[in-house]
This record gives structure tokens, sequence and C-alpha cells, in this order.
């Protein structure tokens, strides 16, 4: 119990309970030194600052664009990542006791691992049960027998690791497969430290940054035939996975390229990395999908996430990924009590870090002893079922029923059974909504190969329970995080202090671009411009149509009408206008602009828009993001207001102020070359699109003079050409002028002329698909477009039919170059994204 | 004996494909009873990768990739397999082992019986159901011997399924094909595999070929035979048994062995992952002949 002093200095705290905190107290029953020096910082910062850097915390995370995503949730992409002020601390003499231990655990699992895939020396002498990993999920017989490129099979390795109430540290589970959380880790270090330098006065932190430098050197260390060099790739399943934020995050930290399946082939058994510049061949892979998606010819068939092939190019030697497939098969709770044995057996030593009591139940005396004292267990699973459940069943909460349904499920397959014992565990102090609470912590450490072992990061990722008397913790259920201080307060300790190397992040310039970054960054460009030409002419409109109902002039209501309906044909958000009786018009433009489920409305288009920029977003910089940031929220609280036409139309000013800044920030910072080339050459072809579309659904119909008076001073305003007009021309507005300003005046950065000038441009600069002289379906077609417009004539295009009341010249010549450049899009996938494509299996069945 | 059998396989690409990766079992192993002579490969056109390997069951794995534009495809491998006549086994002698004991025996700690082991967890294509089982249980009775249990397995099944075409294809479930009592050979033995694991009994799926013969007075046709397969099951002290249930016989003389799995999936005869935006056009066709040496 805390003594009467403690309580009054904890109560000072806005501590609402006396719960006993124990792993805060030393043997001697006393506030360990390092809690006592931050709960001093911590005070001195008061309540309402605490709240304030709480709120700031949160709010720099976000802009980071940190985030994790829920499956099975549609409001759980790009979830924002919580972190708790409060800091998880371990003294140095505690890390002198697990830094060693997990060490030790590294080098018994690779050893391990090592052994499954070659000689199964411990299934034969008996030291692992054959059934804990021969009916493992995670043993792909397609893997024994890869010798592998290195000393190390194991090159990351996580483990979980928890404090008991006793102060004992316990592993709770192994993470081989592709181990996550070192990204949030270095991320909520780098909040802490930016909002918090306070906090750690007094305090010797050890820094985390180093891990990454170890990590990058394993990973080029590991290169087959040890080749200088290396390209190193990171493998990702792609925008949806839950740590999507670390895989780009990790890939502009280390400067390796991010790449899905499908930008990677495999032949003439090596792996090569499609780029919109040709095949660079990949040395090493970090993969963050798991081992039975990664190759469809011979692990899981029906997987997209892969690479045909990738099994042959690593049996070959020819690429070496970490970490390697079937290495999954060590993530098995049923290992943990033959581990004892097996440490003994390499070692001859006793494991240092406990392992809790567990029975397998594979083996009849265990089986039993489960069975009858199951409500007093954890139970489970050798491996998980999927990858977003967990396999951990607190048998206590379950129901009569449920338990006799374990119980059977038990018997009926007792090798896939694990039993637990249920240890108390040491809470750690979290603020939660302003006071301090008990929560149960889980402290992931994050340890990497090297030549001589492994190295640990002196840190790592704690997340805690969402509910109090919650035992079990995932970012799924939505716990807290928490960033981890390993404290030393050895004066003379060399290991440097406080002193954290962040890198900036800046976007990835790194000299090739895969086909799948190339096509995203296309589709940004395309839904950037489509945001801010919708923006635009809605804005126009709905001007208009504030405008003609003080009017009651016949002409401005049937200029209004014209418009409505244009609106409708330009946004595709049809029937809208062209309903003959619409009944509100402003439901109508409102639905236009926020509802996200009908297609071509705004707010469907910034999805559409934050998506593509999400799949690629390590291509954007802090400041970008904060840009980004900022419209998504300002258009989120815009949706759900109700608001006046008039704040309706500054919504739209804010989008458009934003979209503008994302452009001119790009301009400035994504990577000068094929990248850039991408998001503006998609952004150029969209506002030919537009434009055009536009004009058709104003321009081409003729009602009289002054109606169209009307309609071409809107269409003018909508480009941002109307100053423009004025400025070079001097004269009342009239068509043919109109015409050469926004289609054939190669000066007017807004003209057909203008977009396709630089859509060939960039066409040119392109790599060329084949040696021959032959020109490409895109630059095919470019040219056809690029020459109709300049042998056009605006006299020509302004030729009435008085009889259909229709410019025909005009409407033609729209409908040609529409037709052209309409097709440009899939003539580019085809060429350099390749994704047209989808892979197949073939097969044959046993009569 | 000896058979020379050739295995043609041909996909007609809607298409041009510019690159496929394969992988062949079509070698077949050597077994007690089953010796390999030789083997012909002629895959057209011509792959630029090839690679054999022995998998982890030892299996022969042929692996090859066609990395240059292609509408067609076409596999054929001929082999010359050596068949042992096989002397009746004194099956009586040592098969009187009741099956729940041979089921407890499994766990001595003999290597043959870890690797048999392997064989008794359900996989993705043999899924157990009560169904199932209680289909199982009516041949595995209390203290029958295995052996006896087993071959009564493989009878019923002959009896109670008809065998059809037209029915399934390569991912009906076994639910599924026990409920309708109808399916081709692959599904018969992944039946009677299920059966055998729902009771925590080792059972293997086999991948083969079998010998065909001409209604009586009738020259056989060249390609009228079709890869086969069957299951076989472990019997402590007697080894690897097969039993083919869609022949109702003990495989002998006329069943040639490629290799064997878990299921189909581990020995499927060929498979292939291709990028293409059009369909295909199979063509299998097996000729199992017997020649003279």
């Amino acid at each position: 119990m805390m003594t009467q002093t403690k309580q009054a200095y904890f109560s000072q705290l806005f501590l609402t309970t006396n719960y006993s905190y124990s792993e805060l107290l030393g043997v001697d029953g006393n506030l360990q030194a390092h809690w006592h020096i931050f709960f001093e910082s911590l005070k001195s910062l008061g309540q309402s600052e605490i709240e304030d850097r709480s709120r700031d915390i949160l709010r720099l995370l976000k802009e980071n664009g940190v985030t994790y995503n829920i499956y099975d949730d549609p409001f759980g992409l790009n979830r924002p990542w919580n972190l708790d002020i409060i800091p998880f601390l371990i003294s140095i003499d505690e890390w002198k006791k697990i830094e060693p231990g997990l060490k030790q655990r590294a080098t018994l699992l690779d050893l391990i691992l090592k052994d499954i895939y070659g000689e199964r020396q411990l299934i034969k002498t008996g030291l692992l049960p054959a059934e804990l990993i021969y009916n493992h999920s995670g043993f792909l017989r397609q893997c024994v027998g890869i010798k592998p490129n290195n000393k190390h099979s194991l090159i990351l390795y996580s483990a979980d690791l928890a404090r008991s109430a006793d102060g004992n540290i316990w592993v709770l589970n192994d993470r081989t497969q592709a181990p996550s959380g070192y990204g949030y880790a270095l991320e909520n270090r780098a909040a802490m430290s930016r909002i918090n330098p306070e906090l750690f006065n007094g305090l010797k932190v050890r820094q985390l940054s180093s891990y990454f430098n170890d990590l990058q050197a394993s990973l080029q260390e590991i290169a087959p035939y040890q080749k200088e060099n290396p390209r190193v790739v990171i493998l990702t399943p792609g925008p949806s996975n839950e740590t999507y934020f670390e895989h780009s995050y990790l890939s502009s930290y280390m400067g390796f390229t991010l790449v899905q399946g499908d930008d990677l082939m495999v032949r003439d058994n090596y792996v090569w990395l499609k780029t919109i510049g040709g095949l660079e061949k990949v040395d090493v892979i970090l993969r963050r999908v798991d081992d039975i998606y990664c190759d469809p010819l011979e692990l899981k068939s029906d997987s997209q996430l892969g690479v045909p092939g990738l099994l042959q190019a690593i049996r070959s030697g020819n690429v070496s990924i970490a970490n390697p497939l079937g290495s999954s098969v060590l993530e098995n709770p049923g290992l943990m009590l033959f581990l004892q044995n097996i440490a003994r057996h390499f070692f001859n030593t006793d494991l240092i870090l406990p392992t809790i009591a567990s029975w397998w139940c594979g083996q009849p005396k265990e089986l039993q002893y489960v069975l009858n004292n199951i409500d007093k267990l954890v139970i489970k699973r050798i491996f998980r079922n999927t990858v977003a459940s967990s396999n951990s069943i607190d048998v206590a909460l379950l129901t009569k029923e449920k338990i006799t349904l374990l119980k059977e499920a038990i018997k009926t397959h007792p090798h896939l059974f694990v039993g637990q014992e249920k240890v108390a565990f040491a809470s750690s102090p979290s603020l939660v909504n302003g006071i301090i609470e008990p929560r149960n912590a889980l402290f992931r450490s994050f340890l990497v190969s090297n030549n001589n072992g492994y190295t640990a990061m002196a840190g790592g990722l704690t997340r805690t329970s969402s509910r109090k008397d919650n035992m079990l913790i995932s970012n799924q259920l939505g716990g807290i995080s928490k960033d981890t201080w390993i404290i030393s307060q050895n004066k003379d300790n060399n290991v440097h202090h406080r002193k954290e190397l962040f890198k900036t992040i800046t976007p990835a310039l790194i000299g090739v671009l895969p086909s799948h970054t190339a096509e995203n960054l296309f589709w940004v460009g395309r839904y950037a411009e489509r945001l801010l030409g919708n923006a635009r002419f809605q804005r126009t409109v709905m001007q208009s149509v504030t405008e003609s109902n003080q009017s009651l002039v016949d002409d401005d209501v049937e200029t209004e009408q014209i418009l409505l309906r244009a609106l409708t044909n330009f946004t595709f958000t049809y029937p809208g206008f062209i309903e003959e009786d619409t009944k509100d018009t402003w439901v109508e433009l409102k639905a236009i602009l926020f509802d996200i489920k009908r297609n071509g409305s705004m707010s469907n288009n910034c999805l559409q828009f934050s998506r593509s920029v999400y799949a690629v977003s390590n291509q954007w910089s802090i400041d970008t993001w904060r840009v980004l940031r900022m419209m998504e929220e300002d258009w989120m609280t815009a949706s759900n207001a109700n608001l006046t036409h008039f704040k309706m139309i500054s919504s739209l000013d804010s989008l458009i102020t934003s979209m503008v800044a994302f452009i001119g920030l790009n301009r400035e910072s994504i990577s000068r070359e094929q990248g850039w080339i991408m998001l503006d050459m998609g952004r150029k072809i969209e506002q030919s699109l537009l434009l055009i579309r536009m004009l058709r659904a104003t321009l081409v119909s003729y009602t009289n003079d002054d109606v169209a008076y009307n309609l071409q001073e809107a269409v003018l305003k909508s480009n941002e050409a109307l100053v423009n007009y004025r400025y070079k021309y001097r004269v009342p507005i009239q068509l043919p002028l109109v015409l050469e300003l926004l289609l054939l005046d190669p000066n007017n950065p807004r003209s057909l002329m203008h977009q396709l000038d630089k859509i060939k441009n960039y066409f040119s600069q392109l790599p060329k698909p084949s040696k021959s002289d032959q020109l490409s379906e895109h630059e095919r077609l470019i040219l056809e477009a690029h020459t109709l417009v300049k042998l056009a004539g605006k006299e020509q295009l302004s030729i009435l039919n008085k009889e259909h009341f229709e410019y025909e010249h005009l409407s033609d010549f729209l409908g040609k170059i529409y037709n052209l450049l309409s097709v440009i899009p899939e003539a580019i996938s085809k060429t350099y994204f390749k994704h047209a494509q989808s892979q197949k299996q073939l097969f044959t069945a046993d009569m | 004996m000896h058979y020379k059998i050739t295995h043609t396989t041909e996909y007609t690409y809607a298409g041009s494909i510019s690159l496929c990766h394969n992988i062949a079992m079509l070698i077949p192993r050597d077994t007690n009873n089953q010796q390999r002579i030789k083997t012909a490969i002629k895959i057209i056109p011509e792959p630029d990768v090839m690679k054999e390997y022995d998998d982890f069951f030892g299996n022969k794995v042929l692996y090859f990739a066609i990395q240059h534009q292609h509408k067609k495809l076409s596999v054929s491998v001929t082999n010359d397999i050596k068949k042992n006549i096989t002397p009746s086994l004194p099956i009586n002698l040592c098969s009187n082992i009741p099956w729940e004991k041979a089921r407890l025996q499994l766990f001595e700690s003999r290597p043959d019986f870890i690797d048999a082991r392997q064989y008794i967890a359900e996989t993705g294509m043999t899924t157990i159901d009560e169904q199932i089982t209680l289909y199982a249980l009516q041949s595995f009775t209390p203290k029958r011997p295995m052996f006896e249990a087993a071959k009564d397995l493989m009878q019923r099944i002959y009896k109670d399924f008809k065998f059809d075409p037209d029915f399934s294809t390569v991912s009906t479930p076994v639910s599924e094909v026990m409920r309708v009592k109808r399916g081709v050979c692959q599904d018969f033995a992944h039946l009677a595999i299920a059966c055998l694991r729902s009771l925590g009994l080792p059972a293997r799926y086999v991948s083969g070929y079998i010998e065909t013969l001409p209604p009586l007075g009738k020259i056989k046709l060249v390609g009228v035979d079709a890869s086969h397969a069957w299951f076989a099951v472990f019997i402590p002290n007697l080894g690897w048994m097969d039993f083919d249930p869609t022949n109702n016989q003990m495989p002998g003389d006329q069943h040639i062995t490629i290799g064997w799995g878990r299921d189909y999936a581990d020995i499927s005869p060929l498979k292939g992952v291709i990028l293409s935006s059009g369909s295909h056009k199979l063509r299998v066709s097996v000729d199992v002949r017997r020649i003279q040496y």
C-alpha cells in the first residue's frame, strides 16, 4: 500500500482513485526515482496544459498522416493514431534483464526456424512434437530445403511483453512473420519530443533511431551474392492494410521503394520491379504480406497480393526476403512450453525471459488438465484463423454454452489448442479523459539481425487496453498507444540521450517509379482537377441562381435553367436537373455537393481523391498532409452542418483554396521527374475533358443573344478567364473570342491548346515502350487532337445553324476531340501501368 | 510389365500471353513396385526457364516459365514405367490390428509414424463434418481390423456413389459430394481421406494413371485415358496401403503412381499462373499403353 505522503502526491495529480500502481514502486515500496521525476515534470505543466498538450499530440500525429486502418469498418480507413501523454517507463536495470533475454530468444527462434525448414532434428529427437509444426498453417512444405542466403533466417523479430504484478517481465507473443509497429514507435517518440520536451527533463531516455540504421544495414547485408548497393523494396498488401501508414512511412524513412505484388514479376528466376522505364532487378524484399499470399503459383492460388514464381526465385537464391516465407510457423503459442528444453539443448542454459505456464493439448495429460481447469485459463489456438481475429480466449468471460462448445472443439482437434495460465498484470498509469487511470499495458519490442547476432530497439511500442478491465489489447479493438522510455540514470553511461535524430520525411525521391505508384499519381492528378473544375463550375452556377432569384428577367431564368442542366451533364449526376420536375433547386444543389453516396457528387469525388492520395502517401510532404487534413476536416464540417446558400458557396471557396495549395505544394516537392509528369499529365487530361464537357453543355445550343452572353460569361468565370478576356480583348463578350481564348490560344494556361501542348510534351519525356519508330497509341491520339485544334478557326467554329439553333461545327469539333482524349488514359494504362491484365490460374483435374 | 504413358495438356488462349509460370507433377516417382525407366518432356513453345526438383513429399516437380509471347501452350510428358508384379500380400497375418489400437500405436516415436501423422489433420479439400464421420463409422465399427475397415469403406463408396464427370469441379467440397453422392475419382479419394481423418487415421491422396482396356474385340483408341487418383491409408507395421474407390480395387499392376500428398492441392498434375485479359481453352489427353520389351 502507498504511504500517506504518496497518496497526497498522487491526489495532487488529479487522481480520482487510490489505486495501487505497483509498477511505479520499487522493491522498497517507494515510488521509483524515474517515475518521481516524470510526475514532477508532468505536475509542473498543470492540468489544463496537459490537456492542451494531449490535443496537440493528436493533432500533430493526424497532420503527419499517422493512421491505422480498422477492418470491416466503413469509417475505419485512415483512423488517426492515438497516443497517451504518459509514457511506459522501463528502468535501465530492468532493461539489462530484458535485452539479453530478447536476444537469446531471437537467436533460439532463428535456430528452430532453420531446423524446421532444414533437417528437422528437433522433431526427430522429440524436442518438438511433429503435430505442433506439421499441423500449423504457417508450416509451408514448399519452403522446406530452401537455404538461407545468410547466417540468420529470422531477420526481424518482435515480442509482446508484459509486466506481472510481482515485477516480472513475461513474453506473451512472438512475432516472426512481418512484425509491425516500429514505425509507429518512432512517430510516437517524435510527437512526444516535439510537444513535450520538458517531460524528458532529468531523465536519460535511450534513443530509438539507431534501430532504423541497423534495420537498413541488415536488409542491405542480406542481399544475395553480397551485392553492393542492393535494391531493397517493401512489399505491401496495399492501402487498405491495417498498418499501411507504416509501410509507406518506412519506405520514405529508409529510402526503399514501396511496391505491391503486381509491381513485381519473376523472370529468369530473378525478381524484377516494373517501372514505367522498364524492369529493375530486386535483391531484397521486406515483406508486409503474409507468407501464404506471397506466391499464387505455389501457395494460396487465388492471392492477388503476391508475385507468381517468387518461391522459384527464392529457391534459386536470387532474392532474399525478410522474414523468409514460412516463418509464421513460429507464431505458435504451443511452441512456448518446448522452448525451455530446446534452449538447454542448443545453449546449455535456461531461458532468461520466463514463459507463461502453458499446456499444449496435443499431449493426453495436458489435454486433461486443460479440460479440467478450463475456466481458470486463457485458451489460444496454435495459429490465428484470420488476420483480424484474436487467437486468445479468456474462458472466464464465456457463457456455459460457449465453454461446452470450446471443450468440444478442443477434444476434436486437441493439437490445435493451448491453455495458458492467467497472469495478474501490473497496470500502467494512463491519462484518459483528463484523469489518470490504471490500464493493462503490452510492450512490443523490436529486434533485427546482424552478422554477430541481434540488436534490440532501445524502446518499443506500448499499447494499453481500450477499457479498464480488458485483458485483450489490440489496435483492432481500439487501444491507445504509449511512447516507451528506457531510462538510465547512470551518469557515466556513454549512450547519447534525448538528442534523437529524426529524419525529415521527404517525399520518396527514388529514381524509379513503380507502375502502381505512377498510376495512382495519374489519378490523383485527375481527381484534383475534377474537384477543382466541379467546384468552380458549381460555384458559378450557384452564384447565378442566387442572383437570378432577385431579378425576374426571363433571360436570367432561362440562363439559370440551362446552367443547372449543364451542371448535371458536367458532373455526371444524372438525372438531376435533366429531369423535368426537379422539386427544389437548392436541395439538388446541396445533394450534388454533399451526398457521398451519389456518383459524381463533390463528396464522392473527395473520397475518390483521398483514396488515390492515400495509396501513394509516401509521395507527400508534411506540409501537403496538413493541407489535405484541413481540406478533409473543413469539408466534413460543411457537409454535416445546415448551411445557408452563402455558406455553401464559401465551402466551395475553401475547397478550391486547399486544392490550389495542394497542387502548388506538389509542384515544389514531389519528385521532379516521372512522378510529377504522371500527376500533371493526369491533371491536363482531366482539365481538357472538363473544358470540353462544359462548352458542350453550355455553348453549343443557341437560345438568344442575351442568354448566350450570360452563358459565355459564366463559362469564362468558371475557367478563371473573365479578367483575362477583358484585359486581352477590351470588347464585350462574343463567341469567337471566347472560343479563341478557351480553345485555341496556347498562351492562356487554361486553354485546351495549352493542355494539349503540355500533354504532348510529357508524352515525349516518357520512356519509349518499344524501340521502333512507330508512334504508340497515346502518342497518335494526342497528335491527332493537337493537329485538329491547331487547324481550327474561331470564325468557322462560331457559325450558327439557324434552323437547329446550334453551332454544329463547334459541336462536331468538340465531339471529335473528346473522343480522342477520352481513350488516352486507357492507352497510357496499357503501356505504362500494365494492370489491365489480371492474373489467372491454370489447372487440370484428376478424373 | 512395362507401360508407356503420354500425358498431353494444351491451353489455347484468347489473346497473346507474355509470361506464364507453371508447375507440373507429371514425372512418376519410384515406389516399391514401380520404376521409372525414362522420361521425355516436350513443351511448346520452348520454356525459357526449366527446373526439376523433389518436393517435401519426395515427388518429382517440374517448374517452367515461358517469357515470350505465345497464344498456345502444349505440355507433353511421356514416361516409360516398369511395374513389378506384386504378389498378393499375406494381409491377414499382420492386418488384424483393430483400428482403434492402430490409432494409438501411431503415437509411438518412430520416424515412419511421425511422418504418417502429418496426414491426419484435415485440409482445405478434406474438411470433416458430422455426415462424413457418421459415414466412416459405418465401416469402422468397434475393434474391426483396420485393413478390413478401410477396404469396406472403399467398397461402400464404390457402391453408394455415382461416377459423374459433369457434376463436380476441382473445388467441389466433399460435403457436397457426400450430399449428392456423385463425383469423379478426385472426389471419391478426398471423401475417403476425409472419412479416415475424421477418425484420427492417416490417409493420403495418390495421383497417377490407370490402364483401361477397350471393350472386347475393339482396338484401344489413343488418348482416351485420363489422369487418375485414389487414396492410401497408413496401417502400423504394414505401411501405406492403396485403395481405389472409383474402381473398387486395390491398385496393382494397372495403376501407375505419379506421387502423393495431403490432398489434390499438393500434387495437382499441372498448374500455372498467367497474366491475361481473356479466357482460355483446355484440352487434355492421356494415353496409357502396355509395351513389350
